[in-house]
């Protein structure tokens, strides 16, 4: 069984945040006294990932997903707790370390804002010590893959949000990084970048055999690249586990989209299942997932059906039903 | 401005404050020079981009963040120093004023105090940077810096005419050796059996400052939020 590249044990991260009251008055009463107040940002999480593994963080917005990442990236100090990824404590920044891995966070860029894209691949090269033929090769694979070849040349600013995330990626890929940290890369992408960018972490994953965790809140991002998932919530790690796992266990419904030879009746179709939609000749049914092949069965034996498909429940609702769970889950 | 008042002041005598008309004229250009050279700085809005969180992607990369800072700090100094040259350049062609020139002994040590000052002001740099781990609020600290430097580094007039308990307090600071005493050596102003007390001092100021950057550095790395998201 390979070893694996990242290990985490009871890692924590704890903030002393202060309170302040509103106002002129409360910012002057902060001066003379001030209330702290500790927050769990990460909260005894431990986990293991081997080479070649793309995890999502799944959770919602300040569950501490980018803390873990940033803790992994040896950005920030840890309260408690062990790191290891690739042998190293991040913490202790080696050269050796960063030379073999990248985080990229979709809301902060490395690129130099007011040059060209490329000025900052090239500061790269010379920081991560590419040889020429090495770093050429890469860039022109990445620039081919991602199809950026003529706004490379162009001053940052003046690229459109897709094309600077693009960019963004290559700056982050040049050195052909072993592990990857990815928080939300996708945030802002219209659909079709979007859909861009997933497919080419996968073909990254598989022709470097790299080890990627993903944080999104776009769980299409999720469902394409990741075949295991961990779920934070507060602080706490609520599921570790594969995402078909998941969706097995906490999907209880299955949607039915129909589309019939001739107009049928609410009456008709309410005791099949929740209808969701029904406009004239097509309807959506939400039914009990361990029932569904059933009631379709039914449903094609009763009503002039002209189409029927059965579809798993979006993941964003299963996502929602598992946070609903937490407590039954921790 | 400096160049007015002191000529006006230099029509009625020919010795003021124990410089002479040539030497103060000197001392303008020099101090104008070292300006440029030694105190401005590129790390100005350090501790704001600490505490925005924009040196995280500086900490994730294979490079010193101090090697970095220190690279940009000396590309904005050859730009400074470039623009001071011109300007004096087209002044002193303009003006052709008596320029006291200093021996090569004193040049060099000039230059390796010069050298110092620089290192002294990057260290300053870096520590006022260090605010950006705690607070955002770092404009106040700075601007009462700035003021002081202003008067005890001997920009806006020499140091030596400040009343001789004030220069003794001053000593007791590092401000005099970044720029002022530069031009001191620069007019040959400085004894020699002084030179190696004054070296000392600049070395043991750049010592202490650097154990405390690196006191400060390690204290607020383990404080850094890495905010922007």
């Amino acid at each position: 069984m390979p070893e694996p590249v990242i290990t985490v044990r009871n890692l924590k991260k704890h903030f002393s945040v202060y309170k302040k009251e509103p106002g002129l008055l409360g910012s002057v009463r902060s001066l003379l006294r001030r209330e702290y107040e500790t927050v769990a940002a990460v909260d005894d999480i431990s986990f293991s990932i081997k080479q070649g593994e793309v995890v999502g963080f799944i959770g919602q917005n300040g569950a501490g997903k980018t803390t873990t990442l940033k803790m992994l990236a040896g950005l920030l100090y840890p309260t408690s707790g062990e790191v290891s990824v690739l042998g190293f404590n991040p913490w202790n920044r080696e050269n050796a370390f960063q030379k073999q891995f990248s985080l990229v966070l979709g809301q902060k860029n490395q690129l130099w804002w007011d040059l060209p894209a490329m000025e900052t691949f090239l500061l790269n090269q010379a920081i991560y010590d590419i040889p020429n033929p090495r770093f050429r090769k890469t860039l022109n694979k990445l620039v081919d893959l991602l199809d950026v070849k003529d706004s490379i040349q162009i001053q940052v600013r003046k690229l459109s949000l897709g094309q600077r995330m693009k960019c963004e990626l290559i700056a982050a890929l040049l050195h052909n990084p072993k592990v990857l940290f990815l928080d939300e890369p996708t945030i802002g992408l219209d659909v079709i970048m979007q859909k861009t960018l997933r497919d080419f972490i996968s073909e990254y994953n598989k022709e470097y055999n790299a080890t990627i965790i993903l944080t999104s809140h776009y769980m299409d991002d999720v469902k394409e690249l990741c075949e295991r998932v961990i779920m934070i919530d507060h602080g706490k790690k609520i599921y570790d586990g594969l995402l078909s796992s998941i969706i097995n266990k906490y999907a209880r419904n299955k949607i039915l989209s129909v589309v019939f030879a001739a107009p049928v009746s609410k009456n008709d179709l309410k005791k099949f299942g929740t209808i969701k939609h029904l406009t004239g000749s097509s309807a959506t049914l939400l039914v009990s997932r361990k029932d569904a092949t059933k009631i379709a069965a039914r449903l094609l034996e009763s009503l002039p059906v002209q189409d029927l498909n059965i579809e798993e429940a979006p993941l964003e609702a299963i996502i929602r039903e598992v946070f609903g769970n937490r407590a039954k889950i921790a | 401005m400096s160049l007015t008042v002191w000529s006006v002041l230099f029509t009625s005598q020919t010795n003021v404050f124990g410089y002479n008309r040539a030497e103060m004229i000197s001392y303008i250009f020099m101090a104008a020079i070292l300006h440029g050279l030694v105190l401005a700085s590129a790390l100005y809005g350090l501790a704001e981009r600490i505490y925005s969180g924009d040196i995280s992607s500086l900490l994730l990369k294979p490079v010193s963040l101090f090697s970095y800072l220190a690279i940009e700090e000396v590309a904005d100094k050859g730009r400074n120093i470039l623009a001071t040259l011109i300007e004096s350049g087209i002044l002193i062609a303009l003006f052709q004023p008596e320029i006291v020139l200093p021996s090569a002994y004193t040049t060099v040590v000039f230059l390796l105090w010069a050298a110092g000052g620089v290192i002294l002001n990057f260290l300053f740099s870096l520590l006022f940077g260090t605010l950006g781990f705690w607070s955002p609020d770092t404009w106040g600290p700075k601007f009462l810096f700035f003021i002081f430097l202003d008067f005890s580094a001997g920009k806006l007039f020499p140091l030596n005419i400040l009343p001789d308990w004030l220069q003794s307090a001053l000593f007791l600071t590092p401000f005099p050796y970044l720029t002022f005493m530069q031009t001191q050596v620069f007019l040959g102003k400085v004894a020699i059996d002084k030179i190696l007390i004054h070296s000392s001092a600049l070395l043991l100021w750049i010592v202490l400052f650097y154990l405390l950057n690196k006191f400060l550095w390690h204290w607020g790395f383990k404080n850094y939020a890495a905010q922007g998201q």
